[in-house]
């Protein structure tokens, strides 16, 4: 089927999300749809689902005008969706979760027949080759695997349209090289393929032809071909992007932050980290990768005081850490970028000036006995806003209504205002605008720089091998390979994110 | 096992813990579960074995005591059966169960199951400590059992409504409310109409209507849904008592219900001893036993059964695929409310007494521990509830016979036991994921 849509536009109170947006797909075809964050990919993608309705434009499948009131009519016309945090019922296997919707049924009370249901997977997932056990519990399946499930759901309703949002965002670059070949299979069997990413490389990898978006409106269309990483990336921001971070050979000194067989218990007390061994010297980079969800969050927690370290011994400059309360931890010279700047990096609901000072307000510089000055604060919080280029109308501003590139600026510059020996900074760049990235990278590289120990831990290979000397994987909770930057490649780097050590 | 390269510097540590891969191949979520499990089922196995040893102490304590029983052997009210039991025979067979569940938990361990053990061994036990205090006097059981089952019927109902919303992913604090609801406007219809089916109609009703408010206020609204729930209950009491008083009271007419006559299956219902307990009773337990059962089997093997549990699992998984959560939670909680008012109508309809304030006196509370101990399951809700009931019948036995010993004690135990469930110690009960959340349609 051939899909088109024609000059859809869709307002949000204050936000234009969609501006006339023209795309079409083919069959067979695959169309990379390229955009940043709040560039207005989501928007059209719950226009075509049947979420949202455009306020105008139109939806043509193989010529003929549609309008989708609710999700089962996109669904009946042949459009199927992947959604980027999977729709699945946890506790259901895989038969129940692809059939959900349209079950097959027997009886005067529509008993549910698991048996066809059943058949019906097995013979698809055979089909498409795409492998799962039908009587597996979704909870018990890696993301790749229920990335899988999602996409069977789709074609157990037919789908000639395959829509599939930020689909590589979990996985692990051999896991996203699988779902490429299941693309191109599906494209070969004449299913028309949306692809939606902001990852430059892989439109690149799989499209037949790309589009990207920028502010809500089409801002080119492009083939593969005739693209460069390098212009996408201009089309997608408006200007001139480096795409590679500029840094000098790192002059690594003494070690800063020395961790020796440290274990962390997650929340349900199961070990999340085991026994993880590394130091991040003076003057580099650590950068940890690995998938979402294999201890990162935990080790990150421990080290800034904000979980209990249960085995193990950490020392910052010798001296040991173990103990130490955030507050501590901070003023020993730690500075801590959160992985989520919404719920630990700021507080929503209070001004610019006082999330600047929100962990050093009770030093004498801006409070004197127990009274806050207002004066010594503003003049504080005036000069890190031009100096890490924070565009806000005043200091005075809720830090709520800012962009998430502007947010984190006033984190970084937060944690960056105080003698920094340690950088903490987990995911710093999540769900920013090139700029901001490009912005943030090059304040973190300058804290290298100058002498401190840098850690990042990122789920994005691309930062890691932009901004690690040295790449730390770690794959269910343990430290699994420790490579320098010279050594770090895609392959071997993907290849421990999936466990498998060479 | 790979170790790191030495990096320049030559200071690189061994990167890599030194056990093997492969072998700690797990997820460490779960893992993280089966941990927990592992904990839970040695708490149980600890529980089990305190109770045994309880068990044993008693029975060495009861020997040359008589526990003195007695049935009605053909309709209730005609001639009685007796027969005595040493104590110590009964406590014996509790502390072998006891023993044999210990042993069996400890051997078998998460995979143990415990609800089916408990629910085999808690009637004995109850019988045994009966027994126990009945102090040389007479218990009849027959009145025990029926007493045990009317207790039951409207919490294990209540209950079966409280799984079919929390199911489809609201939470139904009001059970409560609704069942007292369903007793008086149940009472009423009755004596209005002097139809014994009005009764439990109305009820019904009363109940349904209840319970698409709070659907209204949960889903439409938002309101927290703990919170409405505890308005209706309480909003439900102080109605229902005003009612009462000044019109029920009054105008007593109002309040003199068409009981409920019990029916007697033919030829069953005169077997000796178990006729009158479990083939002369009221139609409501029939049509309870149905219910349950017809539900059991629609939650878990229907088309219906499979999206309402997607809806409180996880709605959006249920939305994107077309099917219309908001309506789906709509007419859960219809079913629901109906089911609840269907019970109420029972406390006011079983009796002779018509309404009383606060007839219900918590049943619907009760229900929920019952949800809770029955794992959402409404034949294993229907089994907790079978156990109050025991529990209470039990109570109410011993203080008709002036036992000594505060019978209380005996009637806190099975929430006691509740509350060891809720705080997840003896065994992980999942909720429904998305119970209590409302749900963002797009």
């Amino acid at each position: 089927m051939k899909l088109e849509l024609q000059g859809i536009t869709k307002q949000f109170p204050g936000v234009l999300a969609n501006d006339r947006i023209s795309i079409s797909v083919d069959k067979g075809q695959v169309l990379g749809l390229l955009g940043e964050n709040g560039a207005g990919k989501t928007t059209l993608m719950n226009i075509l689902s049947g979420l949202y309705r455009p306020d105008s434009g139109s939806i043509r499948i193989d010529g003929t005008e549609r309008t989708f009131r609710d999700p089962a009519q996109a669904i009946n016309a042949g459009i199927g969706m992947v959604h980027q945090h999977f729709m699945l019922v946890p506790v259901f296997d895989v038969t129940e979760s692809v059939v959900l919707g349209s079950e097959p049924t027997k009886g005067p009370l529509g008993s549910f027949d698991r048996t066809t249901a059943r058949a019906q997977v097995v013979e698809l997932s055979k089909k498409h080759g795409l492998h799962v056990d039908p009587d597996a519990k979704i909870e018990s399946l890696p993301v790749g695997v229920r990335q899988r499930v999602e996409i069977l759901k789709a074609l157990y309703r037919k789908s000639e349209i395959l829509v599939l949002d930020e689909p590589s965002a979990v996985l692990t670059p051999q896991e996203t090289e699988e779902l490429f070949e299941i693309i191109r299979g599906l494209a070969k069997s004449g299913t028309a393929v949306i692809f939606i990413t902001h990852k430059l490389n892989e439109v690149i990898a799989v499209a037949d032809k790309i589009t990207v978006l920028r502010r809500g409106a089409v801002a080119g269309e492009t083939t593969p071909a005739a693209a460069t990483a390098a212009s996408l990336a201009e089309m997608m921001v408006g200007r001139e992007v480096q795409l590679t971070v500029s840094r000098s050979k790192s002059k690594v000194l003494e070690p800063i932050l020395e961790v020796n067989e440290m274990s962390v218990l997650n929340d349900a007390g199961a070990i999340a980290v085991d026994r993880a061994t590394f130091e991040v010297r003076s003057g580099e980079i650590l950068a940890i990768a690995g998938v979402q969800g294999n201890g990162q969050t935990e080790l990150v927690e421990a080290l800034t005081g904000l979980r209990p370290i249960d085995s193990g011994n950490v020392t910052l400059e010798s001296k040991p850490f173990a103990a130490g309360s955030p507050r501590e931890i901070a003023s020993a010279g730690v500075a801590h970028i959160p992985e989520d700047r919404n719920r630990d990096g700021m507080v929503k609901g209070m001004t610019i000036a006082e999330n600047y000072i929100l962990n050093t307000y009770h030093l004498p510089q801006y409070s004197k006995r127990g009274l806050l000055d207002r004066k010594a604060i503003s003049a504080a919080t005036e000069k890190a806003v031009k100096d890490f280029d924070v565009r806000t109308p005043s200091i005075d501003t809720d830090i709520a209504s800012l962009s998430g590139g502007n947010q984190q600026k006033v984190i970084v510059a937060r944690e960056f205002s105080r003698n920094v020996r340690l950088v903490i900074a987990a995911q710093p760049t999540r769900g920013l605008d090139v700029g901001s990235i490009e912005y943030i990278h090059r304040r973190i590289v300058e804290q290298r720089d100058s002498g401190a120990a840098v850690l990042i831990v990122s789920t994005e290979l691309d930062e890691v091998l932009a901004l690690g000397d040295r790449v730390a994987v770690m794959y269910e909770g343990r430290i699994v390979g420790i490579l320098d930057a010279k050594d770090a490649t895609r392959e071997r780097v993907g290849l421990l994110m999936g466990g498998i050590v060479a | 096992m790979s170790r790191t390269k030495k990096s320049s510097k030559g200071r690189e540590k061994v990167s890599a813990s030194s056990v093997p891969a492969g072998v700690e191949a797990h997820n460490a979520g779960e893992s993280a579960e089966a941990h927990q499990q592992q904990v839970a089922a040695r708490i149980r196995a600890g529980l089990f074995a305190i109770f045994a040893a309880v068990s044993v102490s008693i029975t060495s304590g009861s020997f040359g005591v008589d526990g003195n029983f007695a049935f009605w052997s053909d309709s209730i009210g005609g001639e009685q059966v007796f027969f005595s039991v040493p104590v110590a025979l009964l406590w014996g067979i509790v502390s072998v169960g006891f023993i044999a569940i210990t042993l069996l938990q400890l051997l078998r361990g998460a995979k143990f199951a415990w609800r089916a053990s408990i629910g085999i061994i808690a009637p004995a036990l109850v019988i045994a400590l009966l027994a126990r205090l009945l102090d040389g006097t007479t218990a009849n059981l027959t009145v025990f059992f029926t007493s045990t089952l009317s207790f039951a019927i409207p919490v294990g109902i209540g209950a079966l409504a409280g799984i079919i919303s929390e199911r489809s992913g609201i939470l139904n604090i009001a059970v409560e409310g609704k069942l007292l609801s369903g007793a008086m406007v149940g009472s009423i219809a009755s004596s209005i109409t002097g139809v014994a089916i009005a009764g439990p109609v109305a009820g019904a009703l009363i109940g349904a209507l209840l319970s698409l408010f709070l659907a209204w206020l949960g889903i439409r609204y938002k309101v927290d849904q703990i919170i409405a729930g505890t308005v209706i209950n309480i909003g439900a009491l102080g109605i229902t008592s005003f009612a009462y008083l000044r019109i029920l009271q009054p105008y007593s007419e109002y309040n003199r219900p068409i009981g409920i006559e019990t029916v007697d299956i033919p030829l069953l219902s005169h077997i000796p001893i178990l006729g009158p307990i479990f083939f002369s009773l009221s139609p409501y337990f029939y049509a309870s036993i149905g219910l349950i059962l017809f539900f059991t089997y629609m939650i878990y093997r229907t088309r219906w059964g499979l999206r309402l549990r997607a809806a409180g699992e996880q709605p959006s998984a249920a939305g994107t695929v077309g099917i219309d959560v908001v309506r789906l939670r709509y007419r859960a909680m219809l079913i629901a409310g109906l089911l609840a008012g269907f019970a109420g109508s029972y406390i006011a309809l079983s009796g002779t007494g018509g309404f009383g304030i606060n007839t219900s006196a918590g049943k619907g509370f009760i229900a929920l521990a019952a949800v809770i101990f029955g794992a959402w399951n409404p034949v294993y809700a229907f089994g907790a509830a079978l156990i109050f009931g025991m529990t209470s019948a039990a109570t109410t036995l011993l203080s008709g016979l002036g036992v000594s010993l505060p019978p209380q004690i005996l009637l806190s135990m099975p929430y006691i036991v509740t509350i060891i469930v809720v705080a997840g110690l003896i065994g992980r009960v999942r909720a429904p994921a998305s119970a209590g959340r409302p749900y963002d349609q797009g």
